[in-house]
């Protein structure tokens, strides 16, 4: 839910960010505006010119060629007001009649200001009286009356900013208040598609603004779920299919390997025949690992096989598988050697004994299986730096370096989906990982230092011993 | 032979498979059990319960008037005998639940001849020991139901964990028994930290039952897994 606080922020960045430009923006235009109307002062300095340029001789006054032309380009008229008679002295010829040729001190004040009949006027002091210049109407607008309070002016640059901060605060107050709708229909569906991808069911209202975005992800979620349950469905039934099975072989099988069993001990057969029950009851034996590995590899694998861990000691644990294979054990040709230092009587770990109990037969089971013609089998449990280590080694055939890289990294045949008529290895090993991957363990396969095989069982200590 | 009053024991099988019933009881005669009756359904076992008195029951977890954990619970209240479930459904739950009614052991099918009979004998050594006249050892015997030891004429009282100790090894004659589990017979669950007093206790059990305790011949320690318990005759 961190992406809804940052989707604010950038919003909120680029308004502010865009509102600041708008600002400056208009500045500038307004600058730029006003030094190109700053020549609209001209009809006061033309005046100003006018009257420099208006020279008395002895016919009365003249005024000089470059002026008259630029008053005559203008369209504008002019008069010279004596400043003891406040008579016009001297006029333009294109001087309106309507133009009074006497004016008193008010009507200065008035023509200053303003107009002459609604001709804009303009002044330029002379040496002994008053320029009056005077445009064609309507082609100024004559404003002669703003005056300020001295305070406004030298406190304005303060007033700017102020105004600046006002201004940005409102469009911000603005701004949440139209997009806050916004935001809140956002946020359901951020939580929403979030939700999504941990593969829970979502279901969001579907209101607000975004409503069409909120149907699509509740539909997607259907959707999601419902896969799900036919997948979870399907490798119930194969799990199922595979259980029962197993099951429907058991018995038949156990009349194959009662009778079997008895023929190889029955002392009345001949050693021959004795021999050949032998090899049924072994096979026989194969069998049932291979459907007792194969039951729960599939239920593992399929997450149907409830782990119960509890805290129990390892040393324990294979001390007892140990003994139950010696004393099950008929031949002599696979001895096992119990190889743990005498003074670690506990390991503790937190694990699912059962569990526990197949992974570490399957091993000894494996270094059988894959030395018919004998081995010693050597157990062992070391606990170092909050690990505890079983460890099943042989001294018999072992295998290729090739063989060991393959079993440790390339997935087993039943949980691979690629063609893999080459990888054929038993379910043993594949079982061992799996336990020892729901323990939170390691499993290492290698070289025994006896010269055959060797696996590595690793599993976390749950507490200090003792 | 020392175990022939255990032979004389009352079976009832229970099984829908009439060729894995023959089967059993084929494994069974090898091994000189003879009083053994079959049933096929909760009914049939039901009835010979009633008019036999069976004195341990193997039963089948499936049959096909109802659950042999049902059965077990109805045997169980009129007679107090031991059961062994033979199954093909092997799930833990199935365990759980067997072990929760009071089933003395649970076997997975398929099996081997030896592993039932070893189950079966360790139930029948367990459940039946205090009739057990004497058990013989090589130098001596032990009268579980006085719990001592006789020694060249000589009654030594067993202490009750040496009691103990001798009572597993006894159920599992003739097999390892691990340190741990001695340890467990002895001081209950979670019997860590008790390796030591069990070496003293087995030493002091070796003074009453060998006549030379340094050189064992029935109680043999096997290096860091645990001790076997010879007993004579088997």
């Amino acid at each position: 839910m961190k992406s809804v606080p940052k989707l604010i922020r950038r919003f909120v960045g680029i308004m502010l960010l865009s509102s600041i430009l708008l600002i400056i923006l208009n500045f500038i235009l307004l600058a730029v505006y006003t030094v190109s109307q700053a020549p609209n002062a001209y009809p006061w300095k033309t005046a100003e010119e006018v009257a420099d340029n208006l020279l008395q001789n002895e016919n009365g006054y003249s005024l000089s060629e470059d002026a008259s032309l630029e008053l005559k380009n203008s369209n504008a008229w002019a008069i010279f007001i004596d400043n003891k008679t406040m008579q016009v002295v001297w006029q333009t010829t294109n001087l309106p009649e309507t133009i009074p040729m006497s004016y008193s001190v008010s009507d200065i004040a008035s023509l200053t200001r303003g107009y002459i009949d609604g001709y804009p006027t303009f002044t330029g002091e002379a040496e002994n009286g008053l320029v009056v210049l005077g445009y064609p109407k309507d082609s100024f607008w004559k404003h002669m009356w703003p005056s300020w309070d001295y305070n406004l002016i030298a406190n304005l640059p303060k007033t700017v900013l102020f105004a600046l901060a006002v201004n940005t605060a409102l469009i911000f107050i603005i701004y949440l208040f139209a997009n806050s709708k916004l935001l809140i229909s956002v946020k359901p569906i951020v939580s929403g598609i979030q939700a999504l991808s941990t593969n829970e069911a979502v279901h969001i209202r579907e209101k607000g603004l975004l409503s069409e975005l909120a149907v699509n992800i509740n539909k997607t979620s259907d959707i999601l779920q419902t896969q799900n349950r036919q997948l979870r469905k399907k490798e119930t039934a194969r799990a199922n299919w595979i259980a029962g099975v197993s099951h429907d072989i058991r018995t038949p099988l156990s009349m194959v390997m009662g009778y079997a069993g008895q023929l190889e001990n029955d002392k009345r057969l001949p050693e021959d025949d004795r021999q050949k029950a032998m090899v049924i009851v072994k096979q026989s034996k194969r069998m049932r690992n291979l459907i007792n590995d194969l039951n729960l590899a599939s239920k593992l694998e399929y997450n149907m096989q409830p782990i119960n861990p509890k805290k129990e000691n390892m040393v324990a644990i294979v001390r007892q598988i140990v003994v139950d294979f010696i004393n099950m054990d008929i031949d002599d040709k696979h001895p096992i050697e119990w190889n743990t230092d005498e003074t670690l009587t506990v390991c503790s770990v937190n694990a699912d004994k059962e569990l526990i109990r197949r992974a570490v037969s399957n091993l000894i089971q494996n270094s059988i299986n894959h030395n018919e013609q004998g081995c010693k089998i050597y157990v062992n449990i070391t606990a170092e730096n909050d690990k505890c280590t079983v460890t099943v080694a042989d001294d018999g055939v072992g295998t290729t370096d090739e063989q060991i890289e393959r079993l440790n990294n390339s997935p087993h045949y039943m949980v691979c989906d690629e063609n893999t008529s080459e990888q054929r290895h038993g379910l043993g090993l594949l079982i061992v990982k799996q336990i020892v991957a729901a323990h939170g363990g390691i499993t290492g396969i290698g070289h025994s230092s006896y010269g055959g095989f060797s696996v590595k069982l690793i599993f976390p200590v749950t507490y200090a011993d003792k | 032979m020392n175990f022939d009053y255990l032979r004389q024991k009352r079976f009832l099988l229970v099984d829908d498979e009439q060729e894995l019933l023959d089967m059993v009881v084929s494994i069974l005669n090898e091994d000189g059990f003879q009083n053994i009756q079959t049933a096929k359904t909760v009914k049939e076992a039901i009835a010979i319960s009633e008019t036999w008195h069976p004195e341990i029951a193997i039963l089948d977890v499936m049959l096909p008037d109802g659950s042999g954990f049902n059965l077990m619970e109805k045997l169980k209240s009129t007679s107090d005998y031991p059961v062994l479930f033979l199954t093909a459904r092997g799930e833990d739950e199935d365990k759980f639940r067997g072990f929760g009614l009071g089933a003395d052991d649970y076997m997975v099918k398929p099996f081997l001849p030896k592993e039932l009979l070893f189950r079966v004998n360790a139930i029948l050594r367990r459940s039946y020991k205090d009739e057990n006249p004497l058990v013989k050892l090589q130098n001596s015997e032990i009268d579980f139901d006085r719990a001592e030891i006789i020694k060249n004429g000589e009654h030594i009282p067993l202490t009750a964990k040496e009691y103990d100790i001798l009572a597993a090894l006894y159920r599992n004659a003739g097999r390892i028994v691990t340190i741990d589990a001695l340890c467990e017979a002895a001081w209950g669950d979670n019997p860590f930290g008790y390796e030591n007093s069990l070496m003293a206790h087995i030493r002091r059990i070796r003074e009453k039952i060998e006549t030379n305790p340094s050189h064992p011949v029935s109680l043999i320690t096997i290096k860091g897994l645990g001790y076997k318990l010879i007993v004579e005759g088997k």
